[in-house]
């Protein structure tokens, strides 16, 4: 749980900076989204309620003016009575029916339904009035007008045009009398056809025209013939004001209100569906803005990160390569000032590291020098002290021919192993050097052993460390010749073998076994102390001075032979 | 914390003032520039001042305007509705629709038609009978003219027979209807003889009672006697035109029009409008009757208190009609009379 990935610093740009921006996008669009929905639907509602408004506006004009029509034949039915000139009321009766083309005809008739006067010459019916609807409506309430319903015209025998029964109560006089009639006004209901075709309500938008008793006068819906059409249902539950309704999958907009002075309601349905349209074109672009912006800002962001955080990264990258150990690199990168300043700071660093590593690598071979000296400075000092003793030995038998020889030998082999100081020397030179070493030695074993050269010319004039033979024909010596039982033999050789100065010390000793062999090579790794003191001191040497791949190997077959080789790389001995 | 709480105070008292009932009452009147209805919303707020809490909507002769109005109101719950209707034909969807929410409703100065009023128990109706304004109309005029059968001087020609010119406010009106029908109807029952000259239809308007009266004056060859009007507005404006035509002159110009000794016939009104009482009072107009805004005040405060209280109704100080009307009657306003 506790080991949490630590977030990068592209990470912990992009992420707070996508958060902030896509959050405050969605909130911005959202609200402008209700915004302008809210809006919208206000809209919608008032325009609608305006158009609403115009309607009734047109339909309360038309019935207004055909009130008004009534109320002056009234006006004038009195006037005339009052003067009892009843006859001039036809003229009258027929301009105002003329005047108005939807006005079919203006009846004014007894409370028994007999005809009192006409605009027209057509007969009156011979039904009896007074079981019609409209007639039944006017006596009911004398002091209003009343609009009937739709129907064919009744009021004559031949007519059968659609009209819409106007009636009302009035008086009239004859011969100074007054008289209760009823005035009949047909009017013709194309008129309202079309002022409701000319009104724009969108598609499918309708109007139902209802009377006081929720019944349907009209509706140019042609689905709207019963009382029973959706449309009819919702204006009756509406009873009057405006709501959103949805008639058939299409939304409209449904507003009814009263037409003044008649008691009836129109309900106006404006198709909104347009709105719809609009929400859903918004919701569009207003996504699409709001996808877009995102991806902008992703873009943007994973731009602006990165080009903060690579330089830093490749600055990573190069501190990784130092951390394997590669302090040769000089960096150069692009970037902020920050991040320049940064590599700056690390070029100078690690040029102080490399610096200092120099200096720990100089400080380290010069003291690698000192040691190396000191190691060839050891030449034993037994050597010398057993010598002088054999040379003593020798001069008291009087063998002088072979204290000078030994002597010379032993001159011979100092002048070499002080060389003026040199630490190397050319192969001829330590190959005399063993010579004269081997000669002492033979000396003063007694002959006990013989000694054989076999070197190749072409490598006479090579390099080599000096001293570095001497100590394996004297370990040759002590281990590989057996002076109890048999002569030994002690072959050195000196040749080249591929890229590689190769330089062997053999005797014909008893061998050494694998073991003693691994026990050699821990004692020169100086993994254990105080043994073979004269190998690990050549060892030692050849690593120092000619590194890794200068090699030393022992080979060994028991009761046969035993091998030590050097293995110096020609480049270290030209 | 004392912060906080506070706020929280104020959260809780803002929604729940929002939930409850408001104790606003709306009152919503058809048309705010007609001075009676001007001057009966002075008195309903004159009344109503230390009891309720009145509120007023000017429908503007627009029953789309009053039908909106009415919506939005609804929205707030009242506790009762005033409402003057536009059209009182279309009283009936107010009702529905406010039914609905169980709100009563008092209508005031329009009545609905009947069987809209009878098609819910909580309506009412404050507002005069229209006929007795014609009845008290009739009686002022039995008053001037003496008895059917041997009339006084008003009688110009001496015929026994009133001379009359009528005018009509709206066509269609009720008010205009009754009023006109009754006065005419009144006055033969008394056993006046009428010889109606013309009735002119004025809508209620002075301007254009003067213009028809002025017409009337020109083309008219007998004796006018007396005029009645279905308003003071249209009286006055009758009064303008006959002063023109000098059938009232102040001969000895006191600023007084002295029916007893100077040229003058009656013209009676109706409403008694502050205008019509200064006609009274320098002689031009005969009388006047008072649509008693200030007692249907008084009335319509008490009813809505009572209304919003949930209380009795039987309590109530003024009769109830069927559960339904309450009538303030008309007043005469004369010369004679005045400071009733």
């Amino acid at each position: 749980m506790g080991n949490k990935q630590p977030i990068s610093i592209r990470q912990s740009i992009l992420v707070p900076t996508l958060v902030i921006v896509s959050l405050s996008l969605i909130i911005v669009t959202s609200l402008m989204f209700f915004g302008f929905q809210n809006s919208t639907t206000e809209i919608v509602e008032s325009s609608s309620k305006e158009i609403n408004k115009q309607i009734i506006l047109n339909f309360e004009n038309y019935l207004n003016s055909v009130i008004d029509t009534a109320d002056y034949i009234q006006e004038k039915t009195i006037e005339y009575g009052l003067r009892d000139d009843n006859d001039s009321l036809f003229d009258i009766y027929a301009q105002a029916a003329d005047v108005q083309p939807d006005i079919e005809s203006i009846v004014l008739i007894d409370i028994a339904g007999n005809q009192i006067i006409t605009s027209t010459f057509k007969d009156i019916s011979e039904d009896d009035i007074t079981q019609k609807e409209w007639y039944i409506d006017a006596i009911t309430d004398s002091s209003i007008y009343h609009f009937s319903s739709p129907h064919p015209q009744d009021i004559f025998t031949v007519s059968r045009t659609e009209v819409i029964t106007v009636t009302k109560m009035v008086d009239y006089y004859i011969s100074g009398e007054e008289y209760r009639g009823i005035l009949v006004v047909d009017i013709n209901i194309s008129n309202i056809i079309t002022l409701t075709e000319t009104t724009n309500l969108g598609e499918d938008g309708h109007i139902v025209i209802l009377n006081d008793d929720d019944s349907l006068i009209y509706s140019n819906n042609d689905e709207c013939d019963t009382d029973q059409c959706t449309s009819v249902q919702i204006a009756r539950d509406i009873i009057f004001g405006g709501k959103s309704v949805d008639i058939n999958d299409t939304s409209f907009y449904a507003n009814v209100n009263t037409l003044r002075n008649t008691r009836w309601r129109m309900a106006t349905f404006i198709n909104t569906d347009i709105l719809e349209s609009s929400r859903i074109q918004a919701i569009l672009i207003m996504g699409s803005v709001l996808i877009g912006t995102l991806l902008v800002s992703i873009v943007v962001s994973s731009l602006i990160s990165r080009r903060i955080s690579s330089p830093i990264s490749k600055l990573k990258n190069h501190m990784a390569k130092i951390e394997q150990g590669d302090f040769y690199q000089k960096i150069e990168i692009d970037g902020q000032r920050e991040v320049i300043a940064l590599t700056h700071s690390f070029n100078v660093m690690i040029e102080d590291i490399r610096r200092l590593m120099d200096k720990v690598v100089e400080e380290q071979k010069s003291k690698r020098r000192t040691e190396f000296q000191a190691l060839q400075n050891q030449i034993n000092p037994h050597f010398l002290y057993n010598t002088l003793d054999s040379i003593v030995y020798l001069s008291e038998n009087e063998m002088n021919d072979k204290v000078i020889k030994m002597v010379i030998a032993l001159s011979r082999f100092f002048r070499i192993s002080i060389s003026r100081g040199k630490a190397i020397i050319l192969l001829k030179e330590e190959l005399e050097h063993a010579k004269n070493y081997l000669l002492i030695q033979q000396i003063r074993y007694n002959d006990k052993f013989s000694y054989e050269f076999i070197v190749d010319d072409s490598v006479l004039d090579y390099h080599v460390v000096k001293l570095s033979l001497q100590p394996l024909i004297e370990n040759a010596i002590v281990h590989g010749v057996n002076t109890e039982y048999s002569e030994g033999h002690v072959i050195i050789r000196a040749f080249k073998k591929e890229q590689s100065l190769i330089l062997e010390v053999e005797d014909d000793g008893f061998g050494i076994t694998n073991e003693q062999i691994q026990e050699i090579f821990d004692n020169i790794n100086g993994e254990v102390k105080n043994k073979s003191i004269g190998l690990k001191n050549v060892y030692q040497r050849l690593k120092i001075y000619y590194g890794d791949e200068a090699d030393f190997e022992i080979e060994s077959e028991l009761d046969e032979k035993t091998i030590v080789r050097l293995i110096i790389p020609i480049k270290g001995a030209l | 914390m004392k912060k906080i709480s506070a706020v929280m105070l104020l959260l809780v008292f803002l929604l729940t003032g929002c939930q409850t009932n408001s104790s606003e009452i709306p009152l919503i009147l058809y048309n705010e520039v007609d001075p009676y209805i001007l001057e009966f919303k002075d008195n309903i707020f004159k009344y109503s001042k230390d009891v309720l809490d009145i509120k007023s909507y000017d429908s503007q002769n627009s029953q789309l305007l009053q039908n909106e109005i009415i919506e939005n109101v609804l929205e707030d719950n009242p506790s009762v509705l005033i409402i003057n209707p536009v059209d009182r034909l279309g009283a009936y969807t107010i009702i529905d629709k406010v039914k609905e929410d169980d709100i009563p409703i008092i209508f005031i100065n329009r009545e609905p038609l009947k069987k809209d009023m009878n098609s819910w128990t909580k309506l009412y109706y404050i507002g005069a009978p229209a006929e007795n304004s014609a009845i008290l109309q009739s009686e002022m005029i039995h008053e001037i003219f003496g008895s059917p059968n041997d009339m006084t001087k008003y009688d110009l020609n001496g015929d026994n027979i009133i001379q009359l010119v009528l005018l009509k406010g709206e066509q269609g009106h009720q008010d205009a209807e009754i009023r006109s029908e009754v006065v005419i109807e009144e006055l033969e029952n008394i056993g006046y003889e009428l010889d109606i000259l013309s009735i002119e239809i004025c809508d209620w308007q002075e301007e254009i009672a003067k213009n028809h009266v002025d017409e009337l004056m020109k083309n008219i060859d007998q004796t006018i006697e007396l005029v009645i009007s279905n308003n003071d507005a249209m009286a006055i404006g009758a009064v303008e035109s006959l002063l023109e035509s000098g059938l009232f002159e102040d001969t000895n110009e006191d600023g007084y029009y002295d029916k007893e000794t100077e040229p003058w016939i009656p013209v009676i009104g109706i409403d008694g409008i502050q205008e019509a009482f200064s006609y009274i009072d320098n002689g031009l107009l005969y009388g006047t009757v008072i649509n008693d805004s200030e007692e249907m005040s008084k009335a319509l405060i008490e009813l809505v208190d009572l209304l919003q209280k949930g209380e009795d109704i039987s309590n109530y100080s003024y009769e109830i009609t069927n559960d339904k009307y309450i009538w303030i009657d008309y007043k005469k306003y004369e010369k004679e009379n005045g400071a009733e």
